[in-house]
């Protein structure tokens, strides 16, 4: 359903203000979503004077310095700083992306970080994302064959490895499936840019057995085709992947098998 | 147990793309123009009723409000077919890269409007 406003318990309020201590001529100010489930108050959004001339070029570089120098409750994910774990995914500058990877210098003026768009907020910029889990688990993201098990490894063309190409590279740090609107107002039904990517790496496996199972399972009105081609996910996909394109190659595959 | 956190923003906070502003206008033309296409089947139906009737809708269509209405409805038509057209290639699995896309939408949106100024001189006999 499509729902513009944001229920009244999550209505943003203006939050703190933290003046820069440092004395520094370069100052930015970063405003971050902030929400701590103790304190059953709506959230907010905090405002960090930020000394940009020692600070490294990242966002995620930005968030450690405001951790570890002004204000040590601000919670946010984050592992591996090289945008291969996808756990820093975040909406900066209105688009989602991964911290570690987006250079605050591409951001002109203040810096906006809020968690991904229409999630259940943990706590700070952290989204939940177990329904895209549940959701991916239900593609069986996982190599079937009927074929006795044997010891040795499936063999596999050039040509047909050539095909996941473009699926296998994803990181499932979800900024494409929060950035759409479309799972946006039908999460819950509709699989998302992410899970549909995935579902198609597995269904042009040539390895895999199952595809016109696996085809059938999500030839579904919300399933797949709530998908109208907003491509607000490729738009969006920090490793240059194109899921909305994977979406119509299985649209494809349906119209035409 | 239901989820009582709150929910994170979206539409309030994504920034704007040229897709995301063709798909929504994409959508709101199609309403407009079905309530179009309606209204245009009832006037030929009230043709049904008499002359006076169709006299009435002609003598508005003919008013500066009603002409300027009538360029707006071309426009929305104009913008439904290329936008659809540009779903076709879609649904052909042409025209996904991000800069494809991106100019087949700029195409989309400048056309529109070539296309209903080139209606508009045609109606007028001008071309």
């Amino acid at each position: 359903m499509v729902q513009i406003n944001l229920p009244e318990n999550s209505k943003v309020k203006k939050g703190k203000y933290y003046k820069d201590t440092t004395g520094s001529k370069n100052i930015k100010k970063v405003n971050i979503y902030r929400w701590d489930p103790s304190s059953g108050e709506n959230p907010r959004i905090d405002t960090y004077e930020v000394d940009m001339d020692n600070c490294p070029s990242k966002v995620l570089d930005l968030l450690n310095k405001i951790k570890n120098e002004i204000d040590s409750s601000l919670a946010y994910r984050r592992s591996c700083s090289h945008g291969v774990c996808g756990s820093c995914a975040m909406n900066m500058d209105g688009k989602n992306g991964l911290a570690c990877t987006k250079p605050h210098a591409e951001i002109d003026g203040d810096i906006n970080i809020y968690p991904l768009p229409h999630l259940k907020v943990k706590k700070d910029l952290i989204g939940d994302l177990s329904i895209l889990y549940k959701q991916y688990e239900s593609i069986e993201p996982w190599l079937k064959t009927n074929k006795k098990v044997e010891a040795k490894e499936i063999y596999q063309s050039r040509e047909d490895r050539s095909k996941l190409d473009g699926a296998y590279e994803c990181i499932m740090c979800a900024c494409c499936s929060t950035a759409c609107p479309s799972y946006w107002w039908n999460g819950d039904k509709y699989l998302g840019p992410a899970v549909l990517l995935q579902a198609y790496r597995w269904i042009i496996d040539s390895r895999d057995d199952e595809r016109k199972e696996r085809l059938k399972k999500v030839a579904d009105e919300f399933k797949l085709y709530r998908c109208h081609t907003i491509m607000n996910c490729t738009n969006a996909c920090p490793k240059g992947l194109n899921p909305a394109k994977a979406i119509a190659e299985i649209k494809k595959m349906l119209a035409t098998s | 147990m239901e989820n009582k956190n709150p929910l994170s923003p979206h539409i309030q906070i994504y920034s704007w793309n040229i897709s995301l502003l063709i798909s929504i206008s994409h959508r709101i033309t199609g309403v407009i123009n079905i309530v179009a296409l309606t209204l245009v089947c009832l006037w030929i139906a009230l043709l049904l009723l008499g002359e006076t009737n169709y006299e009435y809708i002609k003598y508005f269509l003919q008013s500066f409000l009603g002409k300027f209405l009538i360029l707006c409805l071309t426009w929305s038509f104009s913008f439904q077919i290329l936008s659809e057209v540009r779903h076709l290639f879609w649904d052909f699995g042409y025209g996904f890269e991000l800069i494809t896309s991106k100019i087949t939408g700029l195409i989309v949106i400048f056309g529109s409007f070539v296309l209903t100024i080139l209606i508009y001189l045609i109606g007028k006999q001008i071309i």
